[in-house]
């Protein structure tokens, strides 16, 4: 056992290479686990999803009524929207837990605290993509029209909504590193959020005089702007623009990077 | 070589404190293997923590050249939901191991000895198994600096005098820096010694000098470290194991010794009448001598012991 170890490469490694050996090791951990941790984990991660989605519209098609979307079918309408917001939230979200999920990995100095939070928005957009396309494939089959116009446009406002919860979850994987009650807070806005974003209510139905408030939150941009490339006829509020979103969502990132390096060494000690 | 230049510790946050470590200059050369010493809380952990690179510090810096290993034993970084297999795949990855990566983890298989339980999940292991993979793992790699906090003291009987021997085959070609509190570990795997004292590090070219300063300061006389040593093992067992025989058995007759004495001490405080204080003191003085006689019967052993080992590793 003894004379045959393995060698570590001699010449120490590129650090490149040393960051892209972490990230895909971990890659592969964060996904074993997010699909296999229980013997149902890959059933619940794709109908979780789908239970929420079929609760939400249940909820707002009978219960609350008014279903009438200038331009849009009302189902696929709410399918866009809460797909949109989801990823975003859980792009936000998972990060935030990460370092702390992580701490014992430190151990090897190789591993910095900013890599389980990139792989975790990483992995989580992989998935929700996946979830989406498992939609609009199950959805074509049951003849919902949720194949979208501008496919191109989809993706694009699609990868934008997932930077802008990629930029928040770095940014706030350090604050509530460093402040606890940071990622309380978080937990507790995103319902809030959830109604304020356009995703259950159109934003059509708020006065316009109120409108120029609502179009503050990033949020709306990326749902507002996925839906008009997703259906042709719909129409939404004036003022729709992505490079508000793209404004929060690269600022957040950068800020967030900044930190994780200005605070690394206290985010690795507890 | 590990240079460490001003290098100044200290921990932050409502419960952090002092400079644990202040203001160290320190080189490690290689293929030297060192043995820190020092009271509970004075910064062991902590300068092996930035010698691994696991912590940075305040001030100063730690220069490693060559590969240093994380410290030798620790579980923390495995998974729980995940399997032994797993985890250790994922350490291999981390560290950039593709080619040999089935090699390696049948190697840490065959050490750690746990069979089908590699292929269950790592938290339906016992705090043992977890010991055995997480030594496996860090024996599987070849660093040219091994870190080890207190890693021999895992594990029971067999798999220490295993991981030990393990260990001692490492250090032939690696060097080794350790943390414990087993002095006759240290003295056995360590040629040079590191004491620290209130936040200062002291470099020792011999280990035992540095476990002699250690003594010297915490006011305790050389002679009683033998008998804390009681997980001292054979480092090889081709050795004739009749010298270890009786060594542990005048281990035992001394600690059981050392009870009555502290028995008749405490029988001498308490007691009243002359006569029987005079009776205890020299049942006292009877102990205190059948004990010396162990101990140097004890020390004469080790020594043969030590004289055999190096005919054996001369040859």
């Amino acid at each position: 056992m003894v004379t045959n170890t393995e060698q570590i490469p001699d010449s120490p490694r590129h650090p490149l290479r040393v960051t892209w050996d972490v990230w895909s090791a971990m890659y592969l951990r964060e996904m074993i686990a997010r699909t296999m941790a229980d013997r149902m984990a890959w059933f619940w991660m794709i109908f979780e999803p789908i239970a929420t989605i079929a609760v939400m519209i249940f909820i707002r098609a009978y219960i609350r009524g008014g279903k009438n979307i200038t331009g849009a079918e009302f189902i696929p309408w709410m399918i866009v929207g809460l797909m949109g917001f989801y990823l975003f939230r859980e792009a936000m979200l998972r990060p935030m837990g990460a370092v702390e999920a992580n701490r014992g990995l430190f151990t090897y100095r190789q591993i910095l605290p900013i890599d389980p939070v990139l792989i975790r928005c990483f992995v989580e957009g992989m998935i929700r993509s996946f979830i989406f396309l498992l939609f609009v494939v199950v959805g074509s089959l049951l003849k919902i029209n949720l194949i979208p116009d501008h496919a191109f446009g989809v993706m694009m406002d699609w990868l934008s909504l997932w930077m802008l919860g990629v930029g928040l979850g770095v940014l706030l994987s350090v604050a509530s590193g460093l402040v606890p009650e940071v990622g309380r807070v978080v937990r507790i806005i995103t319902l809030p959020l959830l109604l304020i974003s356009g995703v259950i209510f159109p934003v059509t139905y708020v006065p316009a005089q109120y409108q120029q408030y609502l179009l503050w939150n990033p949020i709306v941009h990326g749902i507002e702007s996925m839906r008009l490339s997703f259906f042709d006829s719909y129409h939404s509020i004036p003022g729709i623009d992505m490079t508000y979103l793209w404004f929060w969502a690269l600022s957040t990132l950068t800020l967030g990077l900044v930190m994780h390096v200005r605070f690394a060494s206290r985010l690795k000690a507890r | 070589m590990i240079e460490i230049q001003n290098l100044y510790k200290r921990y932050h946050g409502p419960h952090g404190g002092d400079w644990v470590l202040k203001d160290i200059n320190l080189t490690i050369p290689d293929g030297i293997s060192v043995g820190v010493v020092g009271r509970n809380g004075a910064g062991k952990s902590t300068l092996l923590r930035l010698i691994g690179g696991m912590d940075a510090p305040d001030r100063g810096r730690v220069i490693r050249k060559g590969r240093v290993s994380w410290p030798i034993g620790l579980a923390g970084g495995f998974k729980g939901s995940m399997t032994g297999r797993q985890n250790v795949k994922f350490v291999a990855r981390v560290h950039g191991i593709k080619k040999s990566l089935h090699k390696l983890i049948q190697e840490v298989q065959d050490f750690a000895e746990i069979g089908k339980a590699f292929d269950d999940p790592v938290n339906t292991y016992s705090s043992g198994m977890r010991a055995r993979l997480a030594f496996g793992l860090s024996l599987a790699f070849d660093f040219d600096i091994y870190i080890s906090d207190e890693a021999t003291a895992v594990g029971d009987r067999a798999f220490k005098a295993k991981a030990r021997e393990a260990f001692q085959q490492r250090v032939d070609h690696a060097s080794l820096i350790m943390v414990s509190h087993g002095e006759g570990t240290l003295k056995q795997m360590c040629e040079a010694g590191i004491f620290i004292d209130q936040g200062q590090a002291h470099w020792y070219d011999r280990i035992d000098d540095a476990i002699e300063a250690y003594h010297r300061a915490t006011g305790l006389i050389t002679d009683v470290a033998d008998e804390d040593d009681d997980d001292y093992e054979a480092p090889l067992p081709t050795d004739p194991s009749s010298i270890d025989e009786q060594m542990k058995a005048l281990r035992r007759e001394s600690a059981q010794i050392h009870k009555q004495q502290i028995i008749a001490e405490y029988r001498q405080e308490s007691a009243t009448d002359d006569a029987v204080i005079a009776e205890i003191q020299r049942e006292r003085k009877e102990l205190r001598d059948k004990r010396l006689g162990i101990k140097q019967r004890f020390r004469s052993l080790k020594q043969h012991k030590r004289e055999i080992e190096r005919k054996a590793s001369s040859q």
